[in-house]
């Protein structure tokens, strides 16, 4: 399976690293040397130096038989062109662009199902406001994503010391908890990612993921000593456009919101489209500015300006001061392993978010939504189980999963069931399943229609 | 650095080796010559020490490896096989002592072609196997076909692909390291098997063409005969070797491209057509040198002349003819011609077509701005413009090229080796040619150089096929800094 990326900016960097290491064929493609250096020193890919919206540079790519071409460049132009010429010179390629200027917004939808020359659309600031919106109300959450229209969650939660089930073994979670007992995915421990099996314990200072059903995700939430708090005054820090997009749809909730903007301009542009929402002009790290707006009585301080540093230290700062929660959106993956190690637990990356949604649409199989754990280490992935496919129509015990591989939860026309080993995959059933970076690829090839290979 | 994981991977070339003296075993075994006892006792010593380092090292797997880490592979990797692959010969006892085995081996493995044997003939089958068998394998490396068939390689197989293969300009022929692999080994393959099939066609037996060819495709130069090519004496083999000496000195690259259905793709290859065409204009030199004064017949001077230039110049050293009788200018081209070399990306040596392209390209551009001050030029490859920093690579190539040949010329000479003789068996090392001039000409071998000296010029071997670089960075003290 060839794919082209063009763009080896951070998302198009790790979306290659990521395939390469499932011995997919990668062709990357950047005009800029330094970034097309860092990639073929790093991973095993090719590379082509050259603009990606030039049809010779796509042709020396390898676009005739390529199968899909990911144009996530910082331009949102050249990934229009790059699609166009795409279209052009081979038109069975699956074509997916990353736009991220909001004058796309309202279009969105039109874009991605009428546009003749693009297959699927990215908009990772979309995408990061939604993930914002779901971490919100999700008490305790770290990590969201959602299945099945969201009618299914995937959670991740921090383990508190003095929660109920810390050190508790797997084995014994059927003696501790009366109802339903819930399905754990997947443990991260110092930075390690395990899937668990019985005789795992969960610790305090893990994370654990599990599955649960939307309407009985409070109670789940509960068992693990996390309660839903009222959320009513939020402040978010940087009013750039994932500022805006975020007080625009909570201002549709009847929240009270305020918003800290530096640039006076912009506060002026803010005020103007936004109506409930209290618009300051002001630095977010001024600690004079934050307690005069009773920082210490916010439920939730999101900080989203495009400056990472002045981010994390806003939301120490708003942690310090008081603030019950906070939401830190951070771009460098370099970053993301030091954030737990100074107390920030609640991390958004419009890249990361970009990354999971560009994913989906590169699985094999019927894949309907995947997404990827902490530090790329796993993916979870929600497929369609299709008739002919290898794992329907046995017990979940007799099919041979790989290691490091696990069903997480089945989704049977509205109901979720959660497997057992004598549990059957039905086709047309949802299959939600945890896999461990080495072993995608072959659940990947499990997920797909037998006769595929022939 | 982690040693641990380098010993791992020099373990598993070396149980990969012992395998492949299966093959000499078996002729061994056909011929029921005397050398199975040595091949046999080699297999084992070389199974067991790669055995025992694979196994204790073998949990040390690692994701990534550095550069440096890539280049200290290549070179204790190569080292370790040139080790190795000297047990044969020096068990078999034709070589007498372990630094001539140890000689043979590498001259074999970095397809220099350079002997220490004074009687071929007289070496069992098997083991004159074995030697042209070694320069097979060493001809497109040793690490690349490990990529192409051991999968568990592809961890940092860039890395150690661009250490053993150091291009100018990288060029990745599939998306995957061991896909790019796996490629050039089919076309080395597939050139082999026309190799031996047209040799055979000639009435060469199989047991020679499949000698021969060994030595042809690496650009190598073993021969099973003590007179080399000119054993033979036939118009024919002449002219197929030629040929496949000359498909040896082309980027494999094209001839992928070739074989995908670009028939023009040698041609719009401009390294390719500067190879090429000055192979053609120092043949026609040197052959109007050698008519008259030593062959009397024009297509006589022609045959020999293009036989010598295209063996010096793809740097595979067979012999048709005793160029030391030849007039003055004729050998001063020869010996001009080891520096030149093969593509990149080819089998051959030297320093490369391409690397004396960009310097020529270079140097005419410093020129052209002497006169324009003010012109903006690059130095362009088919139209492409050549990065700054590949430029000074390039340059910085040739200059310690120059260097470690005057440096090891003196060396040899003060060893007491005569002139001629130690700029040539230098230069024929180096370059991984084979013969020289002087003590170590075509009609002679490099048996009776001192101790010390077979020495140097297994490193100077070893030095040419990794590139230079590869080898002299375990000399700069800054790598074993922490």
């Amino acid at each position: 399976m060839k794919i082209i990326i063009v763009g080896a900016g951070e998302v198009g960097f790790h979306i290659a690293n990521r395939l390469a290491h499932e011995n997919k064929d990668v062709v990357v493609v950047d005009i800029n040397q330094a970034a097309i250096r860092r990639v073929s020193d790093h991973m095993d890919v090719q590379t082509v130096i050259g603009s990606g919206s030039s049809p010779v540079v796509l042709e020396e790519a390898g676009l005739k038989n390529a199968e899909i071409l990911l144009a996530v460049t910082d331009s949102d132009e050249t990934n229009l062109v790059a699609c166009l010429a795409a279209k052009i010179l081979s038109p069975t390629t699956k074509k997916l662009a990353r736009l991220r200027n909001s004058d796309y917004d309202k279009y969105h939808d039109i874009f991605r199902e009428n546009s003749p020359n693009i297959d699927t659309i990215i908009n990772p600031e979309i995408e990061v406001v939604k993930t914002i919106d779901r971490l919100m109300k999700v008490p305790g959450a770290v990590d969201i994503g959602e299945f099945s229209e969201g009618r299914v969650k995937f959670v991740g939660i921090l383990l508190e010391k003095d929660a109920r089930l810390a050190g508790t073994y797997l084995s014994e979670l059927k003696e501790k908890i009366r109802g339903q007992i819930p399905l754990i995915a997947a443990i991260i421990r110092n930075e390690k990612l395990i899937i668990p099996r019985g005789n795992d314990r969960l610790l305090p200072g893990d994370y654990v993921y599990f599955i649960s059903e939307e309407n009985s995700l409070l109670n789940t939430l509960a068992i693990f000593d996390k309660h839903v708090e009222p959320l009513n005054r939020i402040l978010i820090i940087g009013g750039g456009s994932i500022g805006f997009r975020l007080a625009k749809l909570l201002e549709e909730q009847n929240l009270n919101i305020k918003i800290v903007e530096k640039r006076e301009k912009q506060c002026m542009y803010l005020a103007e489209e936004l109506n409930r929402c209290v618009v300051l002009h002001g630095d977010g790290s001024d600690q004079t500015l934050l307690s005069e707006e009773n920082l210490h009585d916010m439920d939730i301080v999101v900080s989203l300006t495009n400056d990472e540093e002045i981010n994390i230290l806003s939301s120490l700062l708003a942690k310090r001061m008081g603030a019950r929660k906070t939401i830190t959106k951070i771009n460098k993956f370099s970053y993301l392993p030091l954030m737990s190690a100074i107390g920030i637990e609640q991390v958004v990356s419009t890249r990361l978010s970009a990354i999971n949604s560009i994913q989906q649409h590169i699985r094999r199989g019927k894949v309907l939504s995947a997404i990827s754990l902490k530090g790329e280490q796993a993916e979870v992935i929600e497929a369609v189980a299709l008739e002919s496919s290898e794992i329907v129509g046995k017990p979940l015990k007799t099919i041979s999963f790989p290691k490091g591989a696990l069903v997480a939860g089945i989704i049977r026309k509205e109901q979720v069931v959660i497997p057992s080993g004598n549990s059957m995959i039905e086709p047309d059933d949802r299959v939600i399943i945890v896999a461990k970076r080495k072993a995608v690829q072959k659940v990947e090839s499990m997920l797909t229609v037998k006769l595929e290979f022939f | 650095m982690r040693w641990r994981y380098i010993a791992y991977l020099v373990g598993i070339l070396a149980v990969f080796l012992s395998l492949s003296m299966i093959l000499p075993l078996l002729c061994s075994f056909y011929y029921k010559d005397q050398s199975a006892l040595p091949i046999i006792k080699s297999i084992v010593i070389t199974l067991v020490s790669g055995s025992i380092l694979y196994l204790f090292f073998h949990k040390s797997s690692i994701e990534t490896i550095s550069q440096r880490e890539g280049m200290a592979i290549v070179a204790t990797g190569w080292t370790a096989v040139g080790f190795f692959g000297a047990l044969p010969f020096y068990f078999g006892g034709e070589t007498g002592s372990f630094v001539n085995a140890l000689f043979e081996s590498v001259s074999g493995f970095t397809t220099t072609g350079s002997s220490i044997l004074t009687d071929i003939e007289s070496v069992s089958k098997s083991l004159l196997l074995w030697r042209s068998l070694i320069q097979w394998f060493g001809g497109m490396g040793i690490i690349v076909l490990s990529i192409a068939i051991l999968p568990f390689i592809g961890v940092g197989g860039m890395q150690l692909y661009k250490a053993e293969v150091p291009s100018p300009v990288p060029d990745k022929l599939k998306p995957r390291i061991r896909e790019t692999a796996l490629t050039l080994w089919r076309v080395y393959l597939l050139l082999t098997l026309a190799e031996v099939l047209l040799l055979m066609f000639g009435g060469m037996d199989l047991y020679d063409s499949l000698c021969h060819t060994f030595t042809t495709m690496p650009t190598g130069g073993f021969s099973t005969k003590n007179l080399s090519v000119a054993h033979f004496n036939s118009f024919y083999f002449d002219m197929v070797i030629i040929i496949f000496m000359l498909f040896a000195g082309i980027n494999f690259s094209l001839h992928y491209q070739l074989l995908k259905g670009k028939p023009l793709a040698l041609w719009k290859d401009s390294e390719c057509r500067f190879f090429l065409f000055t192979v053609f204009l120092l043949t026609v030199v040197v052959s109007f040198n050698i008519y008259g004064s030593v062959y009397e017949k024009i297509i006589d001077a022609f045959r020999y002349g293009a036989f010598q230039v295209v063996s010096i110049i793809t740097t595979t050293g067979f012999a048709t003819a005793d160029y030391e009788q030849w007039p003055e200018m004729s050998q001063v081209i020869l010996f001009l011609c080891m520096f030149l070399g093969g593509s990149a990306g080819s089998t051959g040596g030297g320093m490369k077509c391409l690397r004396i392209m960009l310097c020529f390209k270079y140097c005419y551009n410093e020129l052209f701005s002497l006169i324009h001050p003010h012109a903006v030029t690059h130095v362009k490859i088919g139209g492409k413009r050549i990065p700054e920093g590949v430029m000074k690579s390039v340059l910085g190539f040739l200059a310690l090229y120059m260097g470690l040949f005057a440096f090891c010329s003196v060396l040899l000479a003060g060893l007491g080796v005569d002139f001629v003789t130690s700029f040539s068996a230098v230069a024929a090392t180096i370059g991984n040619i084979g013969p020289g001039f002087g003590m170590v000409g075509p009609a002679e071998n490099y048996a009776e150089m001192p101790y010390l000296g077979k020495w140097l010029l297994i490193w100077c071997m070893l030095l040419g096929r990794l590139e230079i670089y590869t080898v002299i960075i375990f000399l700069v003290p800054e790598f074993w800094k922490k």
